[in-house]
């Protein structure tokens, strides 16, 4: 199923290309195409892995290497998502859990998943998909590596992460039966320093004001751009995103046109199809033009000392640490863009990303700018109460409306 | 510990490492949830998060903790991570230290927690204590070794059915050590030990293994007795796993209490990466090598490490032929005492 889905919206989108009809989406989209693709090919060799793994360093070895939550999303916005996490439900999993990973083991057990070559687990972000990790390594029978990432960068953290990715390349290399060569290396760490950079060229545009994008232009984007990070692809899509919102700004073309109120989305977006962004711009002119998600808070990578700037890579995710960070993030991040308000989708299960809903609603409140909660799962689409959500966020915009501009 | 007693020093995880802040003069005191606060955590922290953590947060935000020092706390999963962060906004003024905590034993991460433990005495001698010296550590070491065995002992003394006042008497003893020094717990667990064996009447209960996590009141295991359960061992935060007796030997003092910590038995958020899902086969064994017919599960909701484990769990009991009974709580004896019949019918099953 997996496999002819990705198949097929490669090939849609290639044809699609092939006609002239080329866009900064479509060829993001045709590189998770392709992505989905080879995981699903039955002939890649396949790293399932955690959210902070240096996903540059893993393409540098070949492997192609996935977070699990990818397989939770894609699920999800396919539709498909409900049967595998009922398998879930009846294999004992608790519907407290997380959505993401709940389709993920329900989509393993019912062979679903790809079998890996090996797994790379991380510390960072969450105690749950390091679990998911260790069940997929018992159910593949397959070894499994854990990075931990540190909290910060202090002391000997930056090393010791290092080194860890040091053994994690022994290791694959050891299960996979490939080598780590020094010109894929270095090409590897020169390909991610230019998308990253580029990338931070994309999130300078967004901040314009009228910013260039649109609530979907950038949904997922940073953190699906990692797993590119290292290729050729992820520059050439980076350069596709910054040059179309260069032309919308010099053409004085907004992302969202009528728009008055930007938003911020903490976390993830909810993957499913569902009309709240849609309800948003049309309704009220608010969209969304900054994910959380959607930053490079790590410097270039030296390629003289690769491991030690992947470990910083790593240990910069604003999901690490304590919430101070990620509170510290997220204030930049309302002051650089300008936010007028934040949405924090409280996805059911997931302690690590709702867990300090309250703090990151004080933080954020502190700089004036107002959240909202909304209770969402935001995999399991047949939890989705659209009708309580819709009114919650116009409530919320109309509290914004009611209040003077925040920034002058 | 040193002559002069610098105060005392809260903390909430099952892997705080004791020994290091008796070291340091302090006297490391459990705060464990209690039912008395109001519920006021869910105004930090998401209601789907551990009830133990928003319950240890309650106690502060309700004023009712002894006076502390500051608080240790350790990164062992997402829900004590967010307890650090809600506990700065609701105790801004108090010390506190968040120390992080490897999720696997390997060389490096032994090496890596080593160097958290000398952060965490360099903090604490930020808050009035003198530096931990070999000697220091080597005293509370054998201190809390002492009382490591004294409660072995306690649990064997239960698990014949010999305890006056049975797995409730020996949950209060556990209690009652995680708040006190070392030197006070050796005082009364060895009164408790010396006390006459117990005459207990009636049938005997159906001896079964209990593993979890946070079940730290005495009525809930008074409530498994009354059922007719016999708890003949157990692995629980609120229990054993605090205690573990740690391995002394020579060179870096630091880095042997590093390697005990990450060694002791595991709570399910730490575990052997070259036997992943081995905490199902740890449980059906723990079972077998203490004679039990069977297996209560308890743990409380939200928490992640566990939840993902629970289905292993099965599976690996399934495999060995053992019954068990999986509970979900919130710490208080009110979720358990709505699982009475549910324990009655499985304990009914194995008669």
């Amino acid at each position: 199923m997996m496999n002819e889905y990705f198949t097929d919206l490669e090939a849609g989108i290639v044809k699609a290309i092939g006609e002239g009809n080329v866009s900064h989406r479509k060829l993001y989209t045709l590189e998770l195409a392709r992505l989905g693709r080879r995981l699903y090919s039955g002939s890649d060799s396949i790293a399932w892995c955690g959210i902070t793994a240096p996903f540059d360093l893993l393409n540098a070895l070949g492997a192609t290497s996935c977070f699990v939550e990818f397989i939770g999303a894609m699920l999800a916005l396919t539709g498909a998502v409900g049967p595998f996490i009922e398998e879930t439900d009846h294999a004992g999993y608790s519907s407290d859990s997380c959505s993401y990973h709940r389709s993920v083991s329900g989509a393993a057990i019912k062979g679903m998943m790809p079998v890996p070559k090996f797994l790379i687990g991380t510390t960072n972000p969450c105690s749950g998909g390091l679990a998911v990790l260790e069940n997929l390594a018992r159910h593949f029978d397959r070894e499994l590596f854990v990075l931990h990432i540190p909290q910060d960068d202090s002391g000997g953290n930056v090393p010791f992460l290092a080194d860890q990715m040091r053994e994690m390349v022994a290791f694959a290399s050891r299960v996979s039966g490939t080598t780590l060569d020094d010109d894929r290396l270095r090409r590897s760490v020169e390909l991610s320093n230019r998308a990253s950079a580029v990338m931070k060229e994309i999130f300078a545009l967004a901040r314009h004001d009228p910013s260039p994008v649109s609530s979907r232009d950038l949904s997922n984007f940073g953190i699906v751009m990692s797993l590119f990070l290292g290729g050729e692809p992820a520059v050439t899509i980076a350069e596709a995103f910054r040059d179309e919102f260069k032309r919308r700004i010099d053409a004085g073309v907004s992302g969202a046109p009528g728009r008055k109120y930007r938003l911020l989305w903490i976390q993830n977006r909810i993957q499913f199809r569902h009309g709240l962004e849609k309800m948003l711009e049309e309704e009220y002119g608010a969209s969304i033009i900054c994910d959380e998600l959607n930053d490079i808070t790590w410097d270039p990578i030296d390629p003289e000392h690769p491991f030690e700037g992947f470990a910083r890579k790593s240990i910069s995710i604003p999901f690490n640490g304590t919430i101070e960070t990620r509170i510290g993030h997220l204030k930049t991040l309302a002051r650089e863009y300008r936010i007028d308000g934040a949405v924090n989708p409280c996805n059911w299960g997931c302690r690590q990303g709702t867990g300090a809903r309250g703090l990151i609603e004080k933080g954020l409140g502190e700089i004036g700018v107002p959240v909202l909660n909304i209770e969402v799962d935001c995999v399991d689409s047949r939890k989705f109460t659209e009708g309580q959500i819709r009114t919650r966020l116009e409530a919320f915009m109309e509290m914004l409306q009611s209040r003077p501009p925040l920034w002058q | 510990m040193m002559d002069e007693n610098r105060g005392t020093i809260g903390f909430a995880c099952a892997y705080t490492p004791l020994p290091l802040i008796d070291a340091a003069g302090f006297a490391p005191y459990r705060i464990l949830p209690d039912n008395d606060s109001p519920d006021q955590a869910g105004r930090l922290l998401h209601d789907n998060l551990c009830p133990h953590v928003k319950r240890v947060l309650d106690r502060a935000m309700s004023g009712r903790l002894p006076d502390l020092a500051g608080m240790v706390f350790m990164n062992s999963c997402d829900a004590m991570r967010r307890l650090y962060d809600a506990w700065k906004t609701v105790k801004p003024g108090m010390n506190s230290v968040l120390i992080d905590l490897p999720t696997v034993a390997t060389d490096a991460s032994i090496r890596f927690f080593r160097d958290e433990l000398e952060r965490l005495s360099r903090t604490l001698g930020q808050w009035g204590a003198d530096a931990v010296d070999e000697a220091a550590l080597a005293g509370s070491i054998g201190r809390y070794n002492r009382t490591s065995s004294l409660l072995t002992a306690l649990r064997d003394k239960a698990g014949r059915s010999e305890l006056k006042g049975g797995s409730a008497a020996l949950q209060e003893a556990y209690n009652r050590a995680s708040i006190s020094p070392p030197g006070e717990s050796i005082a009364f667990l060895e009164a408790i030990l010396n006390e006459g064996p117990d005459n207990p009447q009636g049938e005997p209960g159906v001896p079964l293994y209990l593993f979890g996590n946070m079940l730290p009141d005495p009525e809930a295991f008074a409530l498994f007795e009354a059922c007719g359960v016999h708890i003949v061992s157990e692995d629980l935060c609120t229990g054993s796993r605090l205690f573990a007796a740690t391995e002394t030997g020579g060179g870096d003092w630091l880095l042997n209490l590093a390697r005990s910590v990450l060694g002791r038995p595991s709570c399910a958020r730490t575990f052997n990466v070259e036997r992943p899902g081995s905490l199902g086969r740890d449980v059906a064994a723990g079972a077998r090598r203490t004679g039990a017919r069977g297996v209560i599960g308890y743990t409380v909701k939200f928490c992640d490490p566990y939840l993902a484990r629970l289905p292993g769990v099965r599976d690996a009991l399934k495999e060995e032929g053992i019954p068990l009974l999986l509970l979900e709580g919130d710490c208080t004896l009110r979720s358990i005492g709505q699982h009475r019949t549910r324990i009655e019918a499985f304990v009914e099953m194995m008669r």
